[in-house]
């Protein structure tokens, strides 16, 4: 249960996370740049203009991020983006076009559009108000694949954000020549941050780990995971206390013929090993499972990929050891300590 | 005069905060070689000695030399009992849930040595006290005189210098008493053992070489 619960909520978390790595990475972005603190999130439009002045800045492009409720069962991350954005190029149109900046339009992605079955043309209600739907694109992450994308302008009227956005996304000039790339990272950052005081710049691949939603539910994975393994733990303690208990006479055995102690502590803490390992592969199928139920239930189609990666894979079998390990000690000295006469008594 | 292969001095066993007192100054030799049986009614200390002398628990006082070093302290009672030791209890005290080849095998797994020989080792001895047709079954599927022969083979596992057996006939019928008996007789001769019985019953005990009585807690002249 622990295990599954670690897979299934970290595998959540950690997908959602590289979903916001792989639309940074398709859209071409190197530098977001937000509000230094977590209640503000919100920029003013107009620093757009001293971004572009930068010399290696070559696109700074305003952008709004949301979540909308399309109808009770489906909501969506949306997008509010400027027609001529060059986050837009990453999306390749299935059916229909683009929208203009100032018509109350949308774009579906292709996920999102075949759940609310709808297809270029169509209108779709958000927040009360009324949008055509002008086309339908592939994006290149699953956050892109079921999401709206609209104006800029019809966002910030929905949300309320008169001259506010959440962020821009910048693209840098090319690397020049001899430069090292983390050294012309820096050097944009610094200048970013210089020419904006109060806002900050972060590289997209730290953006998307560190983004505030990606840290929340980081946080809240590893927080109920993390009970869920404590749990987990106290339940194999528990049953090994009870097999050391049941098993005294045996352990008597083993002392009375000359098992040394260590060897005994050894034959428990495998068993216990062993335990974690067999919950552990239990764990992560079952895990997989929700991750894969995740995956195709449309609240959260979104914002989840199905399957988990082998480095998650190794983690998870590693805590299930370690679980295994931890919660067998205090049986295992217990057997171990074990007074061989008393221990061949037991009944 | 040759040295003693155990030696007993003034050896004191006290349970419950000195209120039981099970062994009184007990003071013993034995022989390399030799079949010794401890009698005596029930209480009077035999099984504690026993377990003083097979390395199971520590005395209160006094202390047991093995070919004159002291037990718990210049021997490790672990190695001690793995590598010189064979162990009969009356209840077999075998391993459910192990075949009768695996729980022959358990002493040796103390001293680790390469699967194939301990399993070759266990055969047979398996096979030398009559039960090849038995390697594979379990405890629960044999007689009480057949666990105690895989009791006795496990007992030999690592070819120990002295058996001790507490009460080996205790669980068996008469025909199954005189033939572990006989066996154990016959495995001290041909391999020159030192097998130390403790018994309640006097036909074991006169089987013997020789006897002490122990009453309580003291050996009876």
């Amino acid at each position: 249960m622990a295990i599954g619960a670690f897979v299934g909520l970290v595998g959540f978390s950690r997908s959602f996370e590289h979903e916001w790595l792989r639309m940074y990475e398709s859209t071409g972005t190197d530098i977001s740049v937000i509000q230094r603190t977590f209640l503000n999130t919100s920029v003013s439009e107009s620093s757009g203009e001293a971004l572009r002045k930068l010399p290696m800045v070559a696109q700074a492009m305003p952008m709004i991020l949301n979540m909308a409720d399309l109808t009770p069962e489906v909501n969506a991350l949306t997008f509010g983006w400027k027609a001529d954005s060059y986050e837009l190029d990453s999306l390749k149109m299935v059916s229909g076009r683009r929208f203009r900046d100032g018509a109350p339009e949308v774009m579906l992605g292709e996920m999102l559009a075949e759940t609310l079955n709808k297809k270029a043309g169509d209108t779709i209600e958000i927040q009360g108000s009324a949008f055509t739907v002008t086309g339908i694109y592939h994006g290149g992450s699953a956050l892109e694949a079921a999401a709206v994308v609209m104006p800029l302008d019809q966002m910030q009227v929905l949300g309320a954000m008169d001259g506010k956005v959440t962020a821009f996304h910048v693209r840098l000039k090319p690397l020049p020549a001899g430069e090292d790339p983390d050294h012309y990272m820096k050097r944009a950052v610094s200048a970013i941050e210089a020419a904006l005081p109060g806002l900050r710049a972060v590289p997209a691949s730290e953006q998307a780990h560190n983004n505030q939603v990606v840290q929340l539910a980081h946080a809240s994975a590893w927080g109920t995971s993390g009970i869920a393994l404590l749990i987990g733990i106290l339940g194999i303690a528990n049953t090994m206390a009870m097999s050391v208990f049941e098993r005294t006479r045996e352990i008597g055995i083993l002392r009375a013929l000359g098992w040394k102690r260590w060897k005994v502590l050894v034959l428990i803490e495998l068993e216990a090993v062993a335990l974690g390992l067999a919950g552990g592969v239990l764990g992560i199928l079952a895990g997989t499972g929700a991750l894969h139920l995740l995956a195709a239930l449309p609240q959260t189609a979104s914002i989840v990929s199905a399957g988990i990666s082998p480095l998650m894979l190794l983690e998870t079998i590693g805590i299930a050891l370690l679980a295994g390990l931890v919660a067998g000690l205090i049986p295992a000295w217990r057997g171990a300590h074990l007074s061989p006469v008393e221990a061949l008594r037991h009944d | 005069m040759t040295e003693p292969l155990l030696e007993v001095r003034g050896l004191c066993k006290s349970y419950d905060e000195g209120r039981i007192e099970a062994l009184r100054g007990v003071d013993l030799s034995i022989c390399a070689g030799e079949f010794l049986a401890i009698s005596g009614p029930s209480g009077s200390g035999k099984s504690t000695l026993l377990h003083l002398l097979g390395g199971l628990d520590f005395p209160t006082s006094g202390e047991v030399l093995f070919r004159g070093a002291k037990l718990g302290t210049t021997i490790d009672l672990d190695d001690y009992r793995s590598q010189k030791l064979g162990f009969i209890f009356q209840a077999f005290h075998l391993i459910p849930t192990l075949s009768v080849l695996e729980n022959v095998q358990v002493p040796m797994l103390a001293l680790s040595p390469c699967p194939r020989n301990r399993r070759d080792r266990a055969e047979k001895l398996l096979v030398e006290l009559g039960l090849e047709h038995r390697l594979r079954q379990y405890p629960n599927e044999l007689s009480a005189g057949e666990r105690q022969r895989v009791a006795i083979g496990r007992a030999l596992a690592n070819n120990p210098e002295i058996l001790l057996a507490d009460e080996p006939t205790g669980n068996l019928d008469s025909v199954n008493s005189a033939k572990t008996m006989e066996i154990l007789k016959g495995i001290q001769k041909q391999r020159g053992m030192t097998l130390i019985v403790v018994t309640h019953e006097n036909d074991v005990a006169h089987s013997a070489a020789r006897q002490i009585r122990l009453r309580d807690g003291r050996i009876e002249a």
